[in-house]
């Protein structure tokens, strides 16, 4: 029993990050219809930028105990970098799909250089705070008081934009955008502000999943392109463009690659995608996808 | 104006003067030019952290060689380029022996990279130095004998003498075994070395979990939940990389290490990750050719670590040993081909030379049999976090010769490891 628990929390922790960062992933294309290949990038800006954060804090003689919402404010002001991205991207939505994913793919390799550039190409770890919080007893499992933060953090988070996109008007106003982008204009909406929202809210997804993530890891160069591909598989299951497909997506991929580790570790990946192939033949739009003509 | 023959004689012996000078002169001349070295290394990636540390330890040492009289009287200047994938570091290592025009190659840390580097450097006659990388495919020699390529101690040195030291210091007080190993032909070797190992000295072990996490996998906790599901006495690991350090941090945290014994032979080159607050004590810790806090280190190994501490704030590890080791076999081969040849000796002379010398490297004596393999000095032992660092030390160091850990020449690494006789 124990063992089962273990194998579920593990799974949970790991689909939990990858919940945020997929579910920026699908904010993004479910309006702008743009595939931004750059998540995986503000994924490992987070992480970066929280090991600053935290670094700078505990300098400034902040109590460890409080590197927790350091990290989740750390993520949201460096996710204001999507606006600048935003207006970039601009210049390509009308373009062919292909234009998106090379100039996506084109600061993905980018932000590599920028991470060498001002936190070395070595991977950086944040040492003393992981740990700052203890550890809990869940149904007879010893578990880092951290992932449990992490995990409750990403559930607010979903409740948040949930909340966010069904009951506020500028949410009705996103929705109303991402159905029906001319007709949206023709009532006056300004699609552009829209867009520049979304971008920056998906953008800062990903960059509190990084930040969240880092104090139980590292901030490496390659986390970036990796997490792309796990997130890709999340969107693939969840179907592109929904946020409920987005947490079931995160949560099947998280507990199946643990299960597979704990049964059959050299099924790690192949599990993931074996789903993927499952949902890409038998409802390829994805579980909670929209089939298009 | 008429031209006798005595004029013609003159003219036609000082055209032949001029045209044959390039040849007479170009060695006296070439040996008042800098030698250049190039220097092929990671930067970037899983093996970032070792490439800069072997960069650093090389411009250590090209600095104290500038400072004294070089090798064989010239200064050296050194060419850096980047490793990275095998066909880009081909390109590279194309263009440091056509364009740059090096007298040398030192360097490359990845097996995989230098399977691919090593037969074009052959074919281009370019001497190289290998830091870490060796040419065999698994425990397989794939370039049997080289001219030019002179090749690391074999990669599975470490685990080999991690399995040893987990006999000396833990046998009778484990029978449950656990591995977690980097998924390629390193991890899945020394996993196996170690089993036959413990076989070989009567260890009737059950081993209970296998796991074989991808080169730089961050989140580790499934991996460990794993292990903790299958409660192991000991647990074996060879990853080397960033993932060593979150392993070690994740699985302190969920409590894996409790009362479990570890052998982790690789572990020196994350020295400056393994924080004391998540690393326990009493395990294994390989620092394979260079341990920084060897009590009866060499002046020359003290003078390093003093610099390099000083300087980057942090302890060396066994790239800064290799790369020392690859400048000053190179020193020795040249200054004993000149001597020989009684002028610049070129590089086939130097290659020919090499086997043999014997050179004081940062972690002790070492040089290259016959077969263009090094041989050096590992050091291993039970960690401790009684110590004025922030990682942890050896409690005491066991000392092993390569030629006690490594398959001689030709041999079947298989064959050797159930016959070869152990120092332990």
């Amino acid at each position: 029993m124990t063992e089962l628990v273990d194998v579920i929390l593990g799974g949970t922790f790991h689909a939990a990050v990858l919940f945020l960062v997929a579910a920026g992933l699908q904010l993004v294309f479910g309006v702008q219809k743009l595939v931004n290949l750059a998540c995986g990038s503000f994924y490992a800006l987070g992480a970066y930028f929280g090991i600053t954060a935290v670094g700078l804090a505990l300098k400034l003689g902040l109590p460890p105990l409080l590197f927790f919402p350091v990290l989740i404010l750390a993520g949201l002001a460096i996710g204001l970098v999507g606006l600048p991205i935003e207006r970039v991207l601009r210049t390509i939505y009308r373009r062919d799909e292909s234009y998106q994913l090379l100039l996506t793919f084109g600061f993905l390799l980018m932000f590599q250089d920028v991470f060498r550039y001002i936190w070395g190409a070595t991977p950086r770890t944040m040492d003393n705070v992981y740990l700052v919080y203890g550890t809990a007893n869940v149904l007879g499992v010893r578990v880092p008081t951290y992932n449990l933060l992490v995990i409750a953090a990403s559930i607010a988070i979903a409740v948040g934009l949930g909340y966010f996109l069904e009951r506020t008007k500028t949410g009705r106003i996103v929705r109303a955008t991402a159905e029906n982008r001319d007709m949206a204009e023709g009532l006056g909406v300004n699609a552009s502000k829209i867009f520049a929202l979304v971008f920056t809210v998906g953008c800062m997804l990903g960059t509190v999943g990084g930040a969240l993530v880092v104090p139980s890891g590292a901030a490496s160069l390659d986390m970036a392109v990796e997490l792309v591909v796990e997130s890709f598989a999340v969107v693939v299951i969840g179907g592109l463009g929904s946020m409920r497909g987005a947490i079931v997506g995160a949560l099947i991929v998280g507990l199946m690659r643990a299960a597979s580790i704990s049964l059959m570790p050299e099924m790690e990946m192949l599990s993931v995608y074996l789903v993927v192939v499952l949902v890409l033949i038998v409802r390829p739009a994805g579980l909670f996808g929209k089939a298009t003509a | 104006m008429k031209l006798t023959r005595r004029d013609f004689s003159k003219l036609a012996g000082t055209g032949i003067l001029a045209a044959a000078a390039p040849g007479i002169f170009a060695p006296a001349l070439a040996q008042n030019k800098p030698l250049r070295i190039g220097i092929i290394a990671p930067r970037s990636g899983a093996a970032g952290t070792a490439g800069e540390c072997g960069i650093r330890a090389v411009q250590w040492a090209v600095e104290r060689l500038n400072k004294d009289s070089g090798i064989a009287g010239r200064k050296i200047d050194l060419v850096i380029e980047e490793e990275t994938n095998p066909k880009d570091t081909i390109e590279r290592l194309r263009r440091l022996i056509l364009q740059e025009k090096v007298d040398a190659i030192q360097g490359l840390i990845s097996t995989g990279v230098s399977l691919g580097v090593a037969p074009v450097a052959e074919e281009e006659q370019a001497l190289v130095v290998m830091w870490d990388g060796t040419t065999q495919d698994g425990v397989k020699e794939m370039l049997p004998n080289p001219k030019y390529v002179f090749r690391s101690t074999d990669n599975e040195c470490e685990a080999v003498m991690g399995s040893l030291l987990a006999v000396k210091h833990f046998k009778g007080k484990f029978k449950r075994v656990a591995g977690i190993n980097p998924d390629y032909s390193y991890g899945r070797n020394n996993w196996e070395a170690f089993r036959q190992i413990l076989t070989r000295y009567g260890i009737e072990a059950e081993y209970v979990a296998e796991q074989w996490p991808k080169v730089g996998t961050m989140d580790l906790t499934s991996h460990i939940a794993a292990l903790k599901a299958a409660k192991p006495d000991l647990i074996f690991s060879s990853m080397l990389f960033a993932d060593l350090p979150v392993f070690m941090k994740q699985g302190h945290a969920a409590g894996l290490f409790d009362g479990v014994k570890m052998v982790l032979p690789a572990a020196g080159w994350q020295i400056n990750q393994l924080k004391k607050e998540f690393t326990p004590e009493g395990i294994i810790f390989g620092h394979n050719t260079l341990y920084f806090d060897l009590p009866q280190a060499s002046p020359l190994q003290k003078a390093f670590v003093q610099d390099y501490m000083d300087k980057y704030k942090e302890a060396p590890h066994w790239e800064a040993d290799r790369a020392y080791f690859a400048m000053a076999t190179y020193k020795a081969g040249v200054e004993a081909a000149q001597k020989a040849a009684g002028k610049w000796p070129t590089q086939e002379q130097v290659a020919e030379a090499i086997p043999g010398l014997e050179v004081e490297s940062l972690g002790g004596k070492g040089r290259f049999r016959k077969d263009k393999i090094a041989e050096q000095v590992f050091y291993q032992g039970p960690s401790t976090n009684t110590n004025k660092y922030d990682f942890p030390t050896l409690a005491s160091v066991d000392v092993f010769e390569a030629s006690q850990l490594q398959k001689p020449p030709g041999a079947d690494f298989w064959e050797w490891i159930k016959t070869a006789k152990m120092p332990v």
